[in-house]
């Protein structure tokens, strides 16, 4: 038994060293400098003529604020209505919502730019975030019409019959029960949309509206026939840490998120 | 039709049938325009920035689309034009093989990763995070990670061979050769997702009731022979799940390729997506570029279809 | 009901489509022409520059000055090189691109031939300096006639040469060769020095470097690589097969680094900043890069085989987007662009090549004799004209970059002949 149990302690632990590494080594490169440690790539990250300005991590942050938003708002009653209702018409949309999966982005994004334009929206991190929340809806739906119909009916039901209105039901007793659910599909919404490249290099033109990533991305090939490489470490550093802090903060919850909306085939 | 009735409360539930005999068409034309309210944002949001550029899209595979001047119609010629195309030839052929290569492989190591931290144990929830934080990092930011990592002006992976003896002199992983610029996205697909599928997995895994592994362990059956006759067929459903994602991503795969490689060396990892890349943003044709993704999105269709038809006949 | 929701729907979709189709279809007048000139071309307007990452330093230098001393205020943003013309063509295609945009000259006659910019061929006839602006790079911006871009920086290709390891190889710092042949000798005897030191150094993945550096020895040696409409591919020519082969043996040999095999770009400066490589073909903009890391450098032109000098006239064009309503301002800033002012005070005064002919030497460029040397070879180099230039010769999926692999480390004399069947019907593709 416990030759068993020290086998299995040494191979996970050394999956868990590979898995780690490459984190853990783009983070000691950032800090490495031409004669030791510093912070002198972080120095340049931010300083350097097209490097990283606040002003691009305030849109950064104001994208995924709308998405993570905005996709909860859609998924939380999209996925209520497509696990608990019957209607006209939901089986047709909800495949199609999963087919959103299967178109490159290459394919729609000048259609898309072009609808953005029509729309008012062309150059606007709201345009940006829209389309975001559209990439986020498979997943973010799938998972909360799972989450949804994990629930019990009878908690549903019994609400109902003390004269809850729907919306009230919803709000004040499935809510609370899908939780676990919505901390997972807000985590992939901000994971996404804070890391996100090629949308908003095509749908925003003004640089005061660059995200962060377009930024680091811009700041790589700078000059011709040169990559800094300890700067661009530095880039995705600096891009990853928010997210593994959201990470560890909310790991229990999203680890149940997916045990709780079990998947069914 | 009928409703669920709570066998806890006997009086109110006794009402309720009574009310919900009385009018369940009512009810259900309630419940079905309530259900329509709560879908309508997605059906706006998939109709709008979905459906209306894809139709754009079909649309613009029919014409010659230039970036200014009008569209001329010369349908099929954006079709027929993809037989000639001998990069759509080759770009077709990688994207299919690193789809089964990605596939087999991911699986299997998503598969083992979750059957490795199914049990709760000590340190379980460790392990479990250390496999999954990858995919704390964009997918565009890991590109960029590995393509540091493998570089060798800073990465260690080369010096580190070369203190082993392994590797002698200069080498470039990602572009070095075909197989060394194939490996390297594969290491990083598979550092990025195993953690993501593996989740799925483990949440299929722990849907299993233990009582049919006890079955199983009095029957006197092998760990062997209950993985293969009872834990993979009543994982089918979530394995159907993972490989539909897998096979969908590897088919579109594009990041990896335009980040690590640029579809190098000697245009031997080209994916179809980055073809598209190239007629739509480089050629600048448009209709030729929306011809090639009509085509590549039917295919995928095609295949879900059938998948889930397969799925659907196993299951019964 | 589902069948009544969804005729609506339908129909809903289909009056979409009939906008977007109307929206697509419809011919933009908006196109700036030259119908709607303001009196005063500088009346305040704020114009949108859109420009590539390598070139955003000198694009910010010109708008910086210009609006310093102009009511019209440029503002600039600068895009990843390998997006750029992703950015641009999405633009386009949304028929929302900006009032001003730059591009890789080589580029310029795809766009002009899709009507990207605004024809200026009035407006740049009536300067009286339109003999003196680097006339390759007009001519690159020129379509079926009509003239629809000016150049906007210029960045040729040059020998850069370690001056340190000349002097320890034995060679004569001041005395670079004046042929190709001499140049193979030179890193041949540099490269014996040892250690990790190498002769010579090349970007032999990346389809845009080997054009930089090679094609100026086959002009030098009278050849040439395209026909003058850019329809037809000459890279099978026999001055071509001389210069590839004289690469491939310095490589064969050793004597190029080994990295040049696999060198895309990105790290082809890096090879050379860090001193170690005797002389290679490069940017002239390096010269200054180089020498900031310590490292003394020589200059002199890319010769041909036998002799002759020639050079890749490189760098970006740019004129006034199609879709633009000022298009008059934008003039405004693009005729001042090509003024002595801006090329003196902006470009030479920060050891840029001036786009005029005529200021070659300047007061800024006659502090160094190599900056003197670097602008003269203008008038000697060509900047290749093809519509479809960047999907036969740049792109890496490009038939190009297929050829130079073949020529330089497989089959040289297939690869050179299919090469040029498949790079011509590449630029024939409609």
């Amino acid at each position: 038994m416990n030759r068993s149990r020290l086998g299995w302690s040494v191979t996970s632990g050394a999956l868990a060293i590979l898995f780690l590494f490459p984190l853990l080594w783009s983070g000691w490169a950032s800090f490495r400098t031409g004669s030791g440690f510093g912070l002198e790539n972080y120095d340049r990250l931010f300083t350097s003529d097209n490097g990283i300005r606040p002003m691009h991590v305030v849109n950064s942050i104001v994208v995924s604020a709308l998405t993570v938003g905005g996709t909860l708002f859609v998924a939380t009653l999209g996925g209520y209505a497509f696990g608990r209702f019957r209607f006209p018409g939901r089986d047709v949309l909800f495949l199609i919502t999963l087919a959103i999966l299967m178109v490159p982005y290459a394919t729609i994004l000048i259609a898309l730019y072009v609808l953005l334009g029509w729309l008012g929206l062309e150059d606007t991190l709201i345009g940006l975030s829209l389309v975001l929340i559209m990439f986020q809806l498979p997943f973010s739906i799938f998972m909360m019409r799972n989450s949804f119909e994990a629930v019990p009916r009878e908690l549903e039901e019994s609400a109902q019959m003390d004269g809850c209105a729907s919306v009230g039901t919803l709000v004040r007793i499935m809510l609370p029960a899908v939780r676990p659910g919505l901390i997972t599909v807000g985590l992939f919404a901000f994971l996404t949309s804070w890391s996100e490249f090629f949308a908003p290099l095509i749908l925003l033109n003004s640089t005061d509206k660059f995200t962060t990533t377009l930024a680091v991305v811009n700041m790589r090939t700078a000059s011709h026939g040169s990559i800094d490489y300890a700067a661009l470490e530095a880039g995705v550093v600096f891009m990853a840490v928010p997210c593994l802090i959201l990470f560890a903060f909310m790991q229990r919850s999203y680890v149940r998120g997916f045990t709780s909306g079990a998947i069914k085939g | 039709m009928t409703t669920v009735i709570s066998p806890h409360r006997e009086q109110p539930a006794a009402q309720a049938s009574r009310r919900t005999v009385r009018r369940p068409r009512r009810r259900q034309t309630r419940r079905a325009w309530l259900g329509i309210a709560y879908a309508s944002p997605t059906a706006v949001m998939v109709a709008l920035f979905f459906l209306v550029p894809l139709v754009l899209v079909g649309w613009m595979s029919l014409h010659k689309w230039p970036l200014l001047a009008p569209p001329t119609f010369n349908a099929p010629e954006n079709f027929a034009d993809i037989g000639d195309n001998e990069l759509v030839r080759s770009a077709t052929w990688f994207t299919v093989k690193y789809t089964v290569i990605i596939t087999v492989l991911l699986f299997a190591v998503a598969l083992g990763l979750a059957l490795l931290v199914q049990h709760r144990r000590r340190g379980v929830g460790f392990f479990r995070t250390a496999f999954f934080l990858p995919m704390a990092v964009g997918f565009a930011n890991a590109s960029l990670l590995f393509l540091g990592l493998l570089s060798d002006e800073i990465g260690p992976i080369s010096d580190l061979l070369r203190a082993v003896g392994l590797v002698d002199g200069y080498v470039s992983w990602t572009s070095g050769s075909a197989h060394s610029a194939l490996g390297s996205a594969i290491v990083l697909v598979l550092w990025r997702f195993a953690g993501f599928n593996m989740l799925i997995l483990l949440t299929g895994l722990q849907a299993i009731p233990p009582e049919i592994y006890e079955a199983a362990r009095v029957d006197g059956a092998s760990r062997w022979q209950t993985f293969r006759r009872i834990t993979l067929p009543l994982l089918r459903p979530t394995i159907a799940l993972v490989l539909t994602l897998m096979v969908t991503g590897s088919l579109l795969a594009f990041d990896q390729f335009w980040i690590l490689t640029r579809g190098g060396p000697d245009n031997s990892t080209t994916s179809l997506v980055m073809v598209i890349y190239r007629e739509a943003f480089i050629r600048l044709d448009l209709g030729s570029a929306a011809g090639i993704s009509v085509v590549l999105l039917v295919v995928l269709i095609v295949f879900n279809v059938i998948q889930l038809g397969v799925l659907r006949r196993r299951s019964n | 009901m589902a069948r009544y929701r969804a005729r609506r729907v339908v129909a809903g979709m289909a009056a979409a489509l009939l906008i977007t189709a109307v929206a697509a279809c419809g011919n933009d007048d908006a196109a700036g022409g030259g119908g709607t000139e303001a009196a005063s071309a500088d009346d305040g307007a704020t114009l949108t520059l859109w420009t590539r990452a390598a070139t955003e330093s000198v694009s910010k230098a010109y708008a910086e000055k210009y609006n310093a001393t102009h009511k019209n205020q440029v503002k600039v943003t600068a895009y990843p090189n390998e997006e750029y013309p992703a950015k641009l063509a999405s633009a386009a295609g949304a028929k929302s691109l900006p009032d001003l945009f730059a591009s890789d000259v080589v580029f310029a006659p795809q766009y002009a031939s899709q009507g990207l910019w605004v024809d200026v061929t009035d407006r740049f006839g009536a300067l009286d300096v339109k003999d003196k602006v680097a006339p390759a790079h007009v001519k690159a911006g020129t379509w079926e006639g009509k003239v629809y871009a000016v150049p906007h920086t210029i960045d040729m290709s040059v020998m850069l040469y370690n001056k340190d390891l000349y002097t320890k190889a034995g060679l004569d710092p001041e005395k670079p060769p004046t042929t190709l042949k001499e140049f193979a000798e030179h890193a041949r005897k540099i490269d014996k020095l040892g250690g990790d030191v190498n002769g010579t150094y090349f970007g032999g993945n990346c389809g845009g470097c080997v054009e930089f550096t090679f094609w100026p020895s086959v002009w030098a040696a009278g050849g040439g690589v395209l026909d003058a409409e850019g329809n037809n591919a000459k890279i099978d020519s026999k001055e071509m097969a001389e210069v590839f082969a004289l690469y491939r043996s310095l490589y064969d040999e050793g004597v190029a680094a080994p990295a040049s095999k696999d060198e895309a770009g990105p790290t082809w400066l890096g090879a050379l900043q860090n001193g170690k490589v005797g002389i290679a073909p490069g940017p002239s903009v390096w010269l200054g890069l180089i020498e900031e890391k310590g490292v003394k450098m020589g200059v002199a032109p890319i010769p041909g085989p036998d002799g002759g000098e020639s050079t890749f006239v490189g760098g970006d064009a740019i004129g006034i987007g199609a879709t633009s309503t000022k298009a008059g301002q934008a003039w405004d800033f693009l005729a001042w662009t090509m003024s002595d002012e801006a090329q003196i005070e902006v470009i030479a005064k920060n050891k840029g090549v001036p786009t005029r002919t005529d200021l070659a030497s300047n007061k800024y460029s006659s502090t160094d004799p190599r900056v003197v040397l670097i602008n003269s070879l203008m008038e000697k180099g060509q900047t290749p004209y093809a519509r479809n230039f960047n999907a036969s010769f740049n792109d890496p999926q490009s038939p190009w970059l297929q050829t130079v692999r073949g020529a330089l480390f497989g089959d040289a004399a297939s690869s050179l002949s299919t090469g040029n069947a498949d790079i011509t019907k590449s630029l024939q593709q409609s």
